[in-house]
């Protein structure tokens, strides 16, 4: 029997290229081109937990926004459960949940409560469904005593909380993540991690998880992406990653700086980082 | 169906969260007393030197309640720009953009929402000065439902001016210079400052050519002297500004989503 694999998300070649303008001289203006992306192609299967990791301006980020539809690609396909993002981002909008490290969904002078409310009506959601919904959402993030504080008054750790259960209203099929933990202290960054990998494996949700955080690699994803200068330089499973020899008694961490390092390590040749990290 | 009842909820809670801002009522309450009193001050005197009892059909009675209306709307007008500013420097946009959503329309009923709930709380305490200060207006009951049924437009078309101004941000970054200006046309041109039917009549038929004399002018002075007929030519000339303006916002949109690149990454 041959088991046929849903792909979530399916990137070939995909590369954007933004043009930069730098003065020189009162009138005379030159154009540069910076490469963000370049030519990146990988495919996540449905239901897996992917961490794309990267240094900073490395283009996850952009990667990450041509995904959810935001910016256009300069050359390249992807496909983001059959949709093509820039093309269909609305349609596609009911289908995804996506939550932007610092940047907020929620209302700041009201409780997150009303937030939900609204959210139910923006996905235009069945308000039976969406009352068991977000009763089940409450319960699992443990929002109960938090629904009707105004947002302003929750802590970073709760305001998160509420922000991904915010995100999972719809039932979206795939989450982005975009630094969910960024300054969060180590109790909530566990809640929230916890939380994050338990809707992965209990609900087969997709998650494709962008963070600087090793720890939020560690227990949420199964595979690791790793992109630097816009190239993808490593695919391989957390597991696998962790216990390659060359990076022997070296935590995450230390593994993932060894790689972005390398990268910019001129005394090795090509073939001889191929060998190493790809 | 569906499509606006999303946007109803967006104005919905925008109104509801814009009552959070007790201090800021306040705080213009008092900023709206002290400016009504200089310029009643103003026109007391003006009226007095001229040994007039009207100027272009408005009484002093008249220009205190005009004054009273047209500071509503101005001072009601929620702040887009900044908001929109913001929302392409710092790349909050994403938040909105990855949502079924129109941007342009997410913010249309998120400041139409709050503007509706800035003007009922700015106009109780207008009225109330204007009241104490110059009496109860002609014609207040039909100048008030002649008013009301123009204002959702002016609100509209004042977005839409706002909106522009704040779409440059994809060029500028930064549009404090742009939406200032803009605001000091609407203030000048709109009629706030002086109603205008007082300019020459050469300035008069170059201002009622521009949208801004159908945001303040057109409900203030429907206000003070509602006619069925003025209604009929303010309401077509709203109509046909929100168009014009409303096409180009979308153009400009369309060709903002293009240049857009997010800070981050």
């Amino acid at each position: 029997m041959v088991m046929v694999m849903n792909l979530a998300v399916e990137v070939n070649n995909l590369r954007k290229v933004y043009e930069v303008h730098k003065r020189r001289g009162f009138f005379a203006r030159e154009k540069t081109e910076v490469v963000s992306v370049d030519s990146v192609s990988f495919t996540v299967p449905e239901g897996q937990a992917l961490a794309f990791v990267g240094p900073n301006g490395a283009g996850k980020s952009t990667t990450i926004r041509m995904l959810t539809g935001i910016l256009t690609p300069t050359s390249g396909d992807a496909r983001v459960l059959g949709f093509t993002p820039w093309k269909d981002r609305s349609k596609m909008a009911f289908q995804i949940g996506a939550v932007f490290g610092q940047r907020s969904q929620l209302w700041y002078h009201l409780p997150a409560g009303d937030t939900f409310d609204l959210l139910a009506k923006i996905y235009n959601l069945n308000p039976v469904e969406y009352r068991k919904r977000r009763n089940e959402l409450v319960e699992r993030f443990e929002l109960g005593p938090l629904l009707d504080v105004p947002v302003r008054k929750l802590s970073l750790g709760q305001r998160m909380r509420a922000e991904v259960a915010a995100s999972l209203l719809h039932k979206p099929r795939l989450l982005m993540l975009d630094e969910p933990t960024i300054g969060l202290d180590i109790n909530a960054r566990h809640q929230l991690r916890e939380l994050i990998r338990d809707w992965n494996r209990n609900e087969g949700l997709t998650v494709f998880l962008t963070s600087h955080d090793t720890g939020d690699i560690e227990s949420v994803a199964e595979r690791v992406i790793i992109i630097n200068h816009g190239r993808l330089i490593l695919d391989d499973t957390v597991d696998n990653l962790r216990n390659r020899k060359e990076f022997a008694g070296m935590s995450l961490e230390d593994a993932l700086a060894h790689i972005y390092g390398l990268e910019h390590d001129d005394s090795l040749d090509d073939v001889k980082k191929e060998a190493l990290i790809v | 169906m569906s499509f606006l009842k999303k946007y109803w909820a967006i104005a919905w809670i925008a109104g509801k969260s814009n009552l959070a801002y007790a201090g800021e009522v306040g705080s213009r309450m008092f900023f709206l007393t002290v400016i009504l009193y200089i310029f009643m001050c103003l026109w007391k005197t003006t009226f007095a030197n001229a040994g007039a009892t009207n100027f272009a059909g408005y009484t002093p009675r008249d220009i205190i309640w005009y004054l009273a209306f047209a500071e509503c709307i101005m001072m009601s007008s929620p702040r887009v720009t900044p908001l929109i500013d913001e929302d392409v420097r710092t790349g909050s946009i994403a938040v909105q953009l990855v949502r079924p959503l129109s941007y342009p329309l997410y913010r249309l009923a998120s400041n139409f929402g709050e503007q509706v709930v800035k003007f009922a709380v700015t106009a109780v305490a207008a009225f109330l000065i204007a009241l104490l200060f110059a009496g109860v207006p002609e014609n207040f009951v039909t100048g008030f439902l002649f008013a009301l049924l123009v204002l959702p437009f002016a609100f509209v078309l004042d977005f839409l001016g706002y909106l522009l101004v704040g779409l440059c941000a994809f060029w500028f970054e930064d549009t404090t210079g742009l939406a200032l200006i803009y605001s000091r046309l609407t203030m000048i041109a709109g009629g706030m400052l002086l109603p205008l039917e007082l300019f020459p009549e050469q300035f008069q038929v170059v201002l009622r050519s521009l949208p801004f004399a159908y945001i303040v002018n057109g409900p203030a002075r429907l206000f003070v002297h509602p006619d069925a007929e003025a209604l009929g030519m303010v309401l077509v000339n709203q109509i046909v500004w929100i168009a014009i303006l409303g096409l180009a916002a979308a153009a400009v949109f369309k060709k903002a989503l293009n240049r857009i690149a997010l800070n981050g990454g």
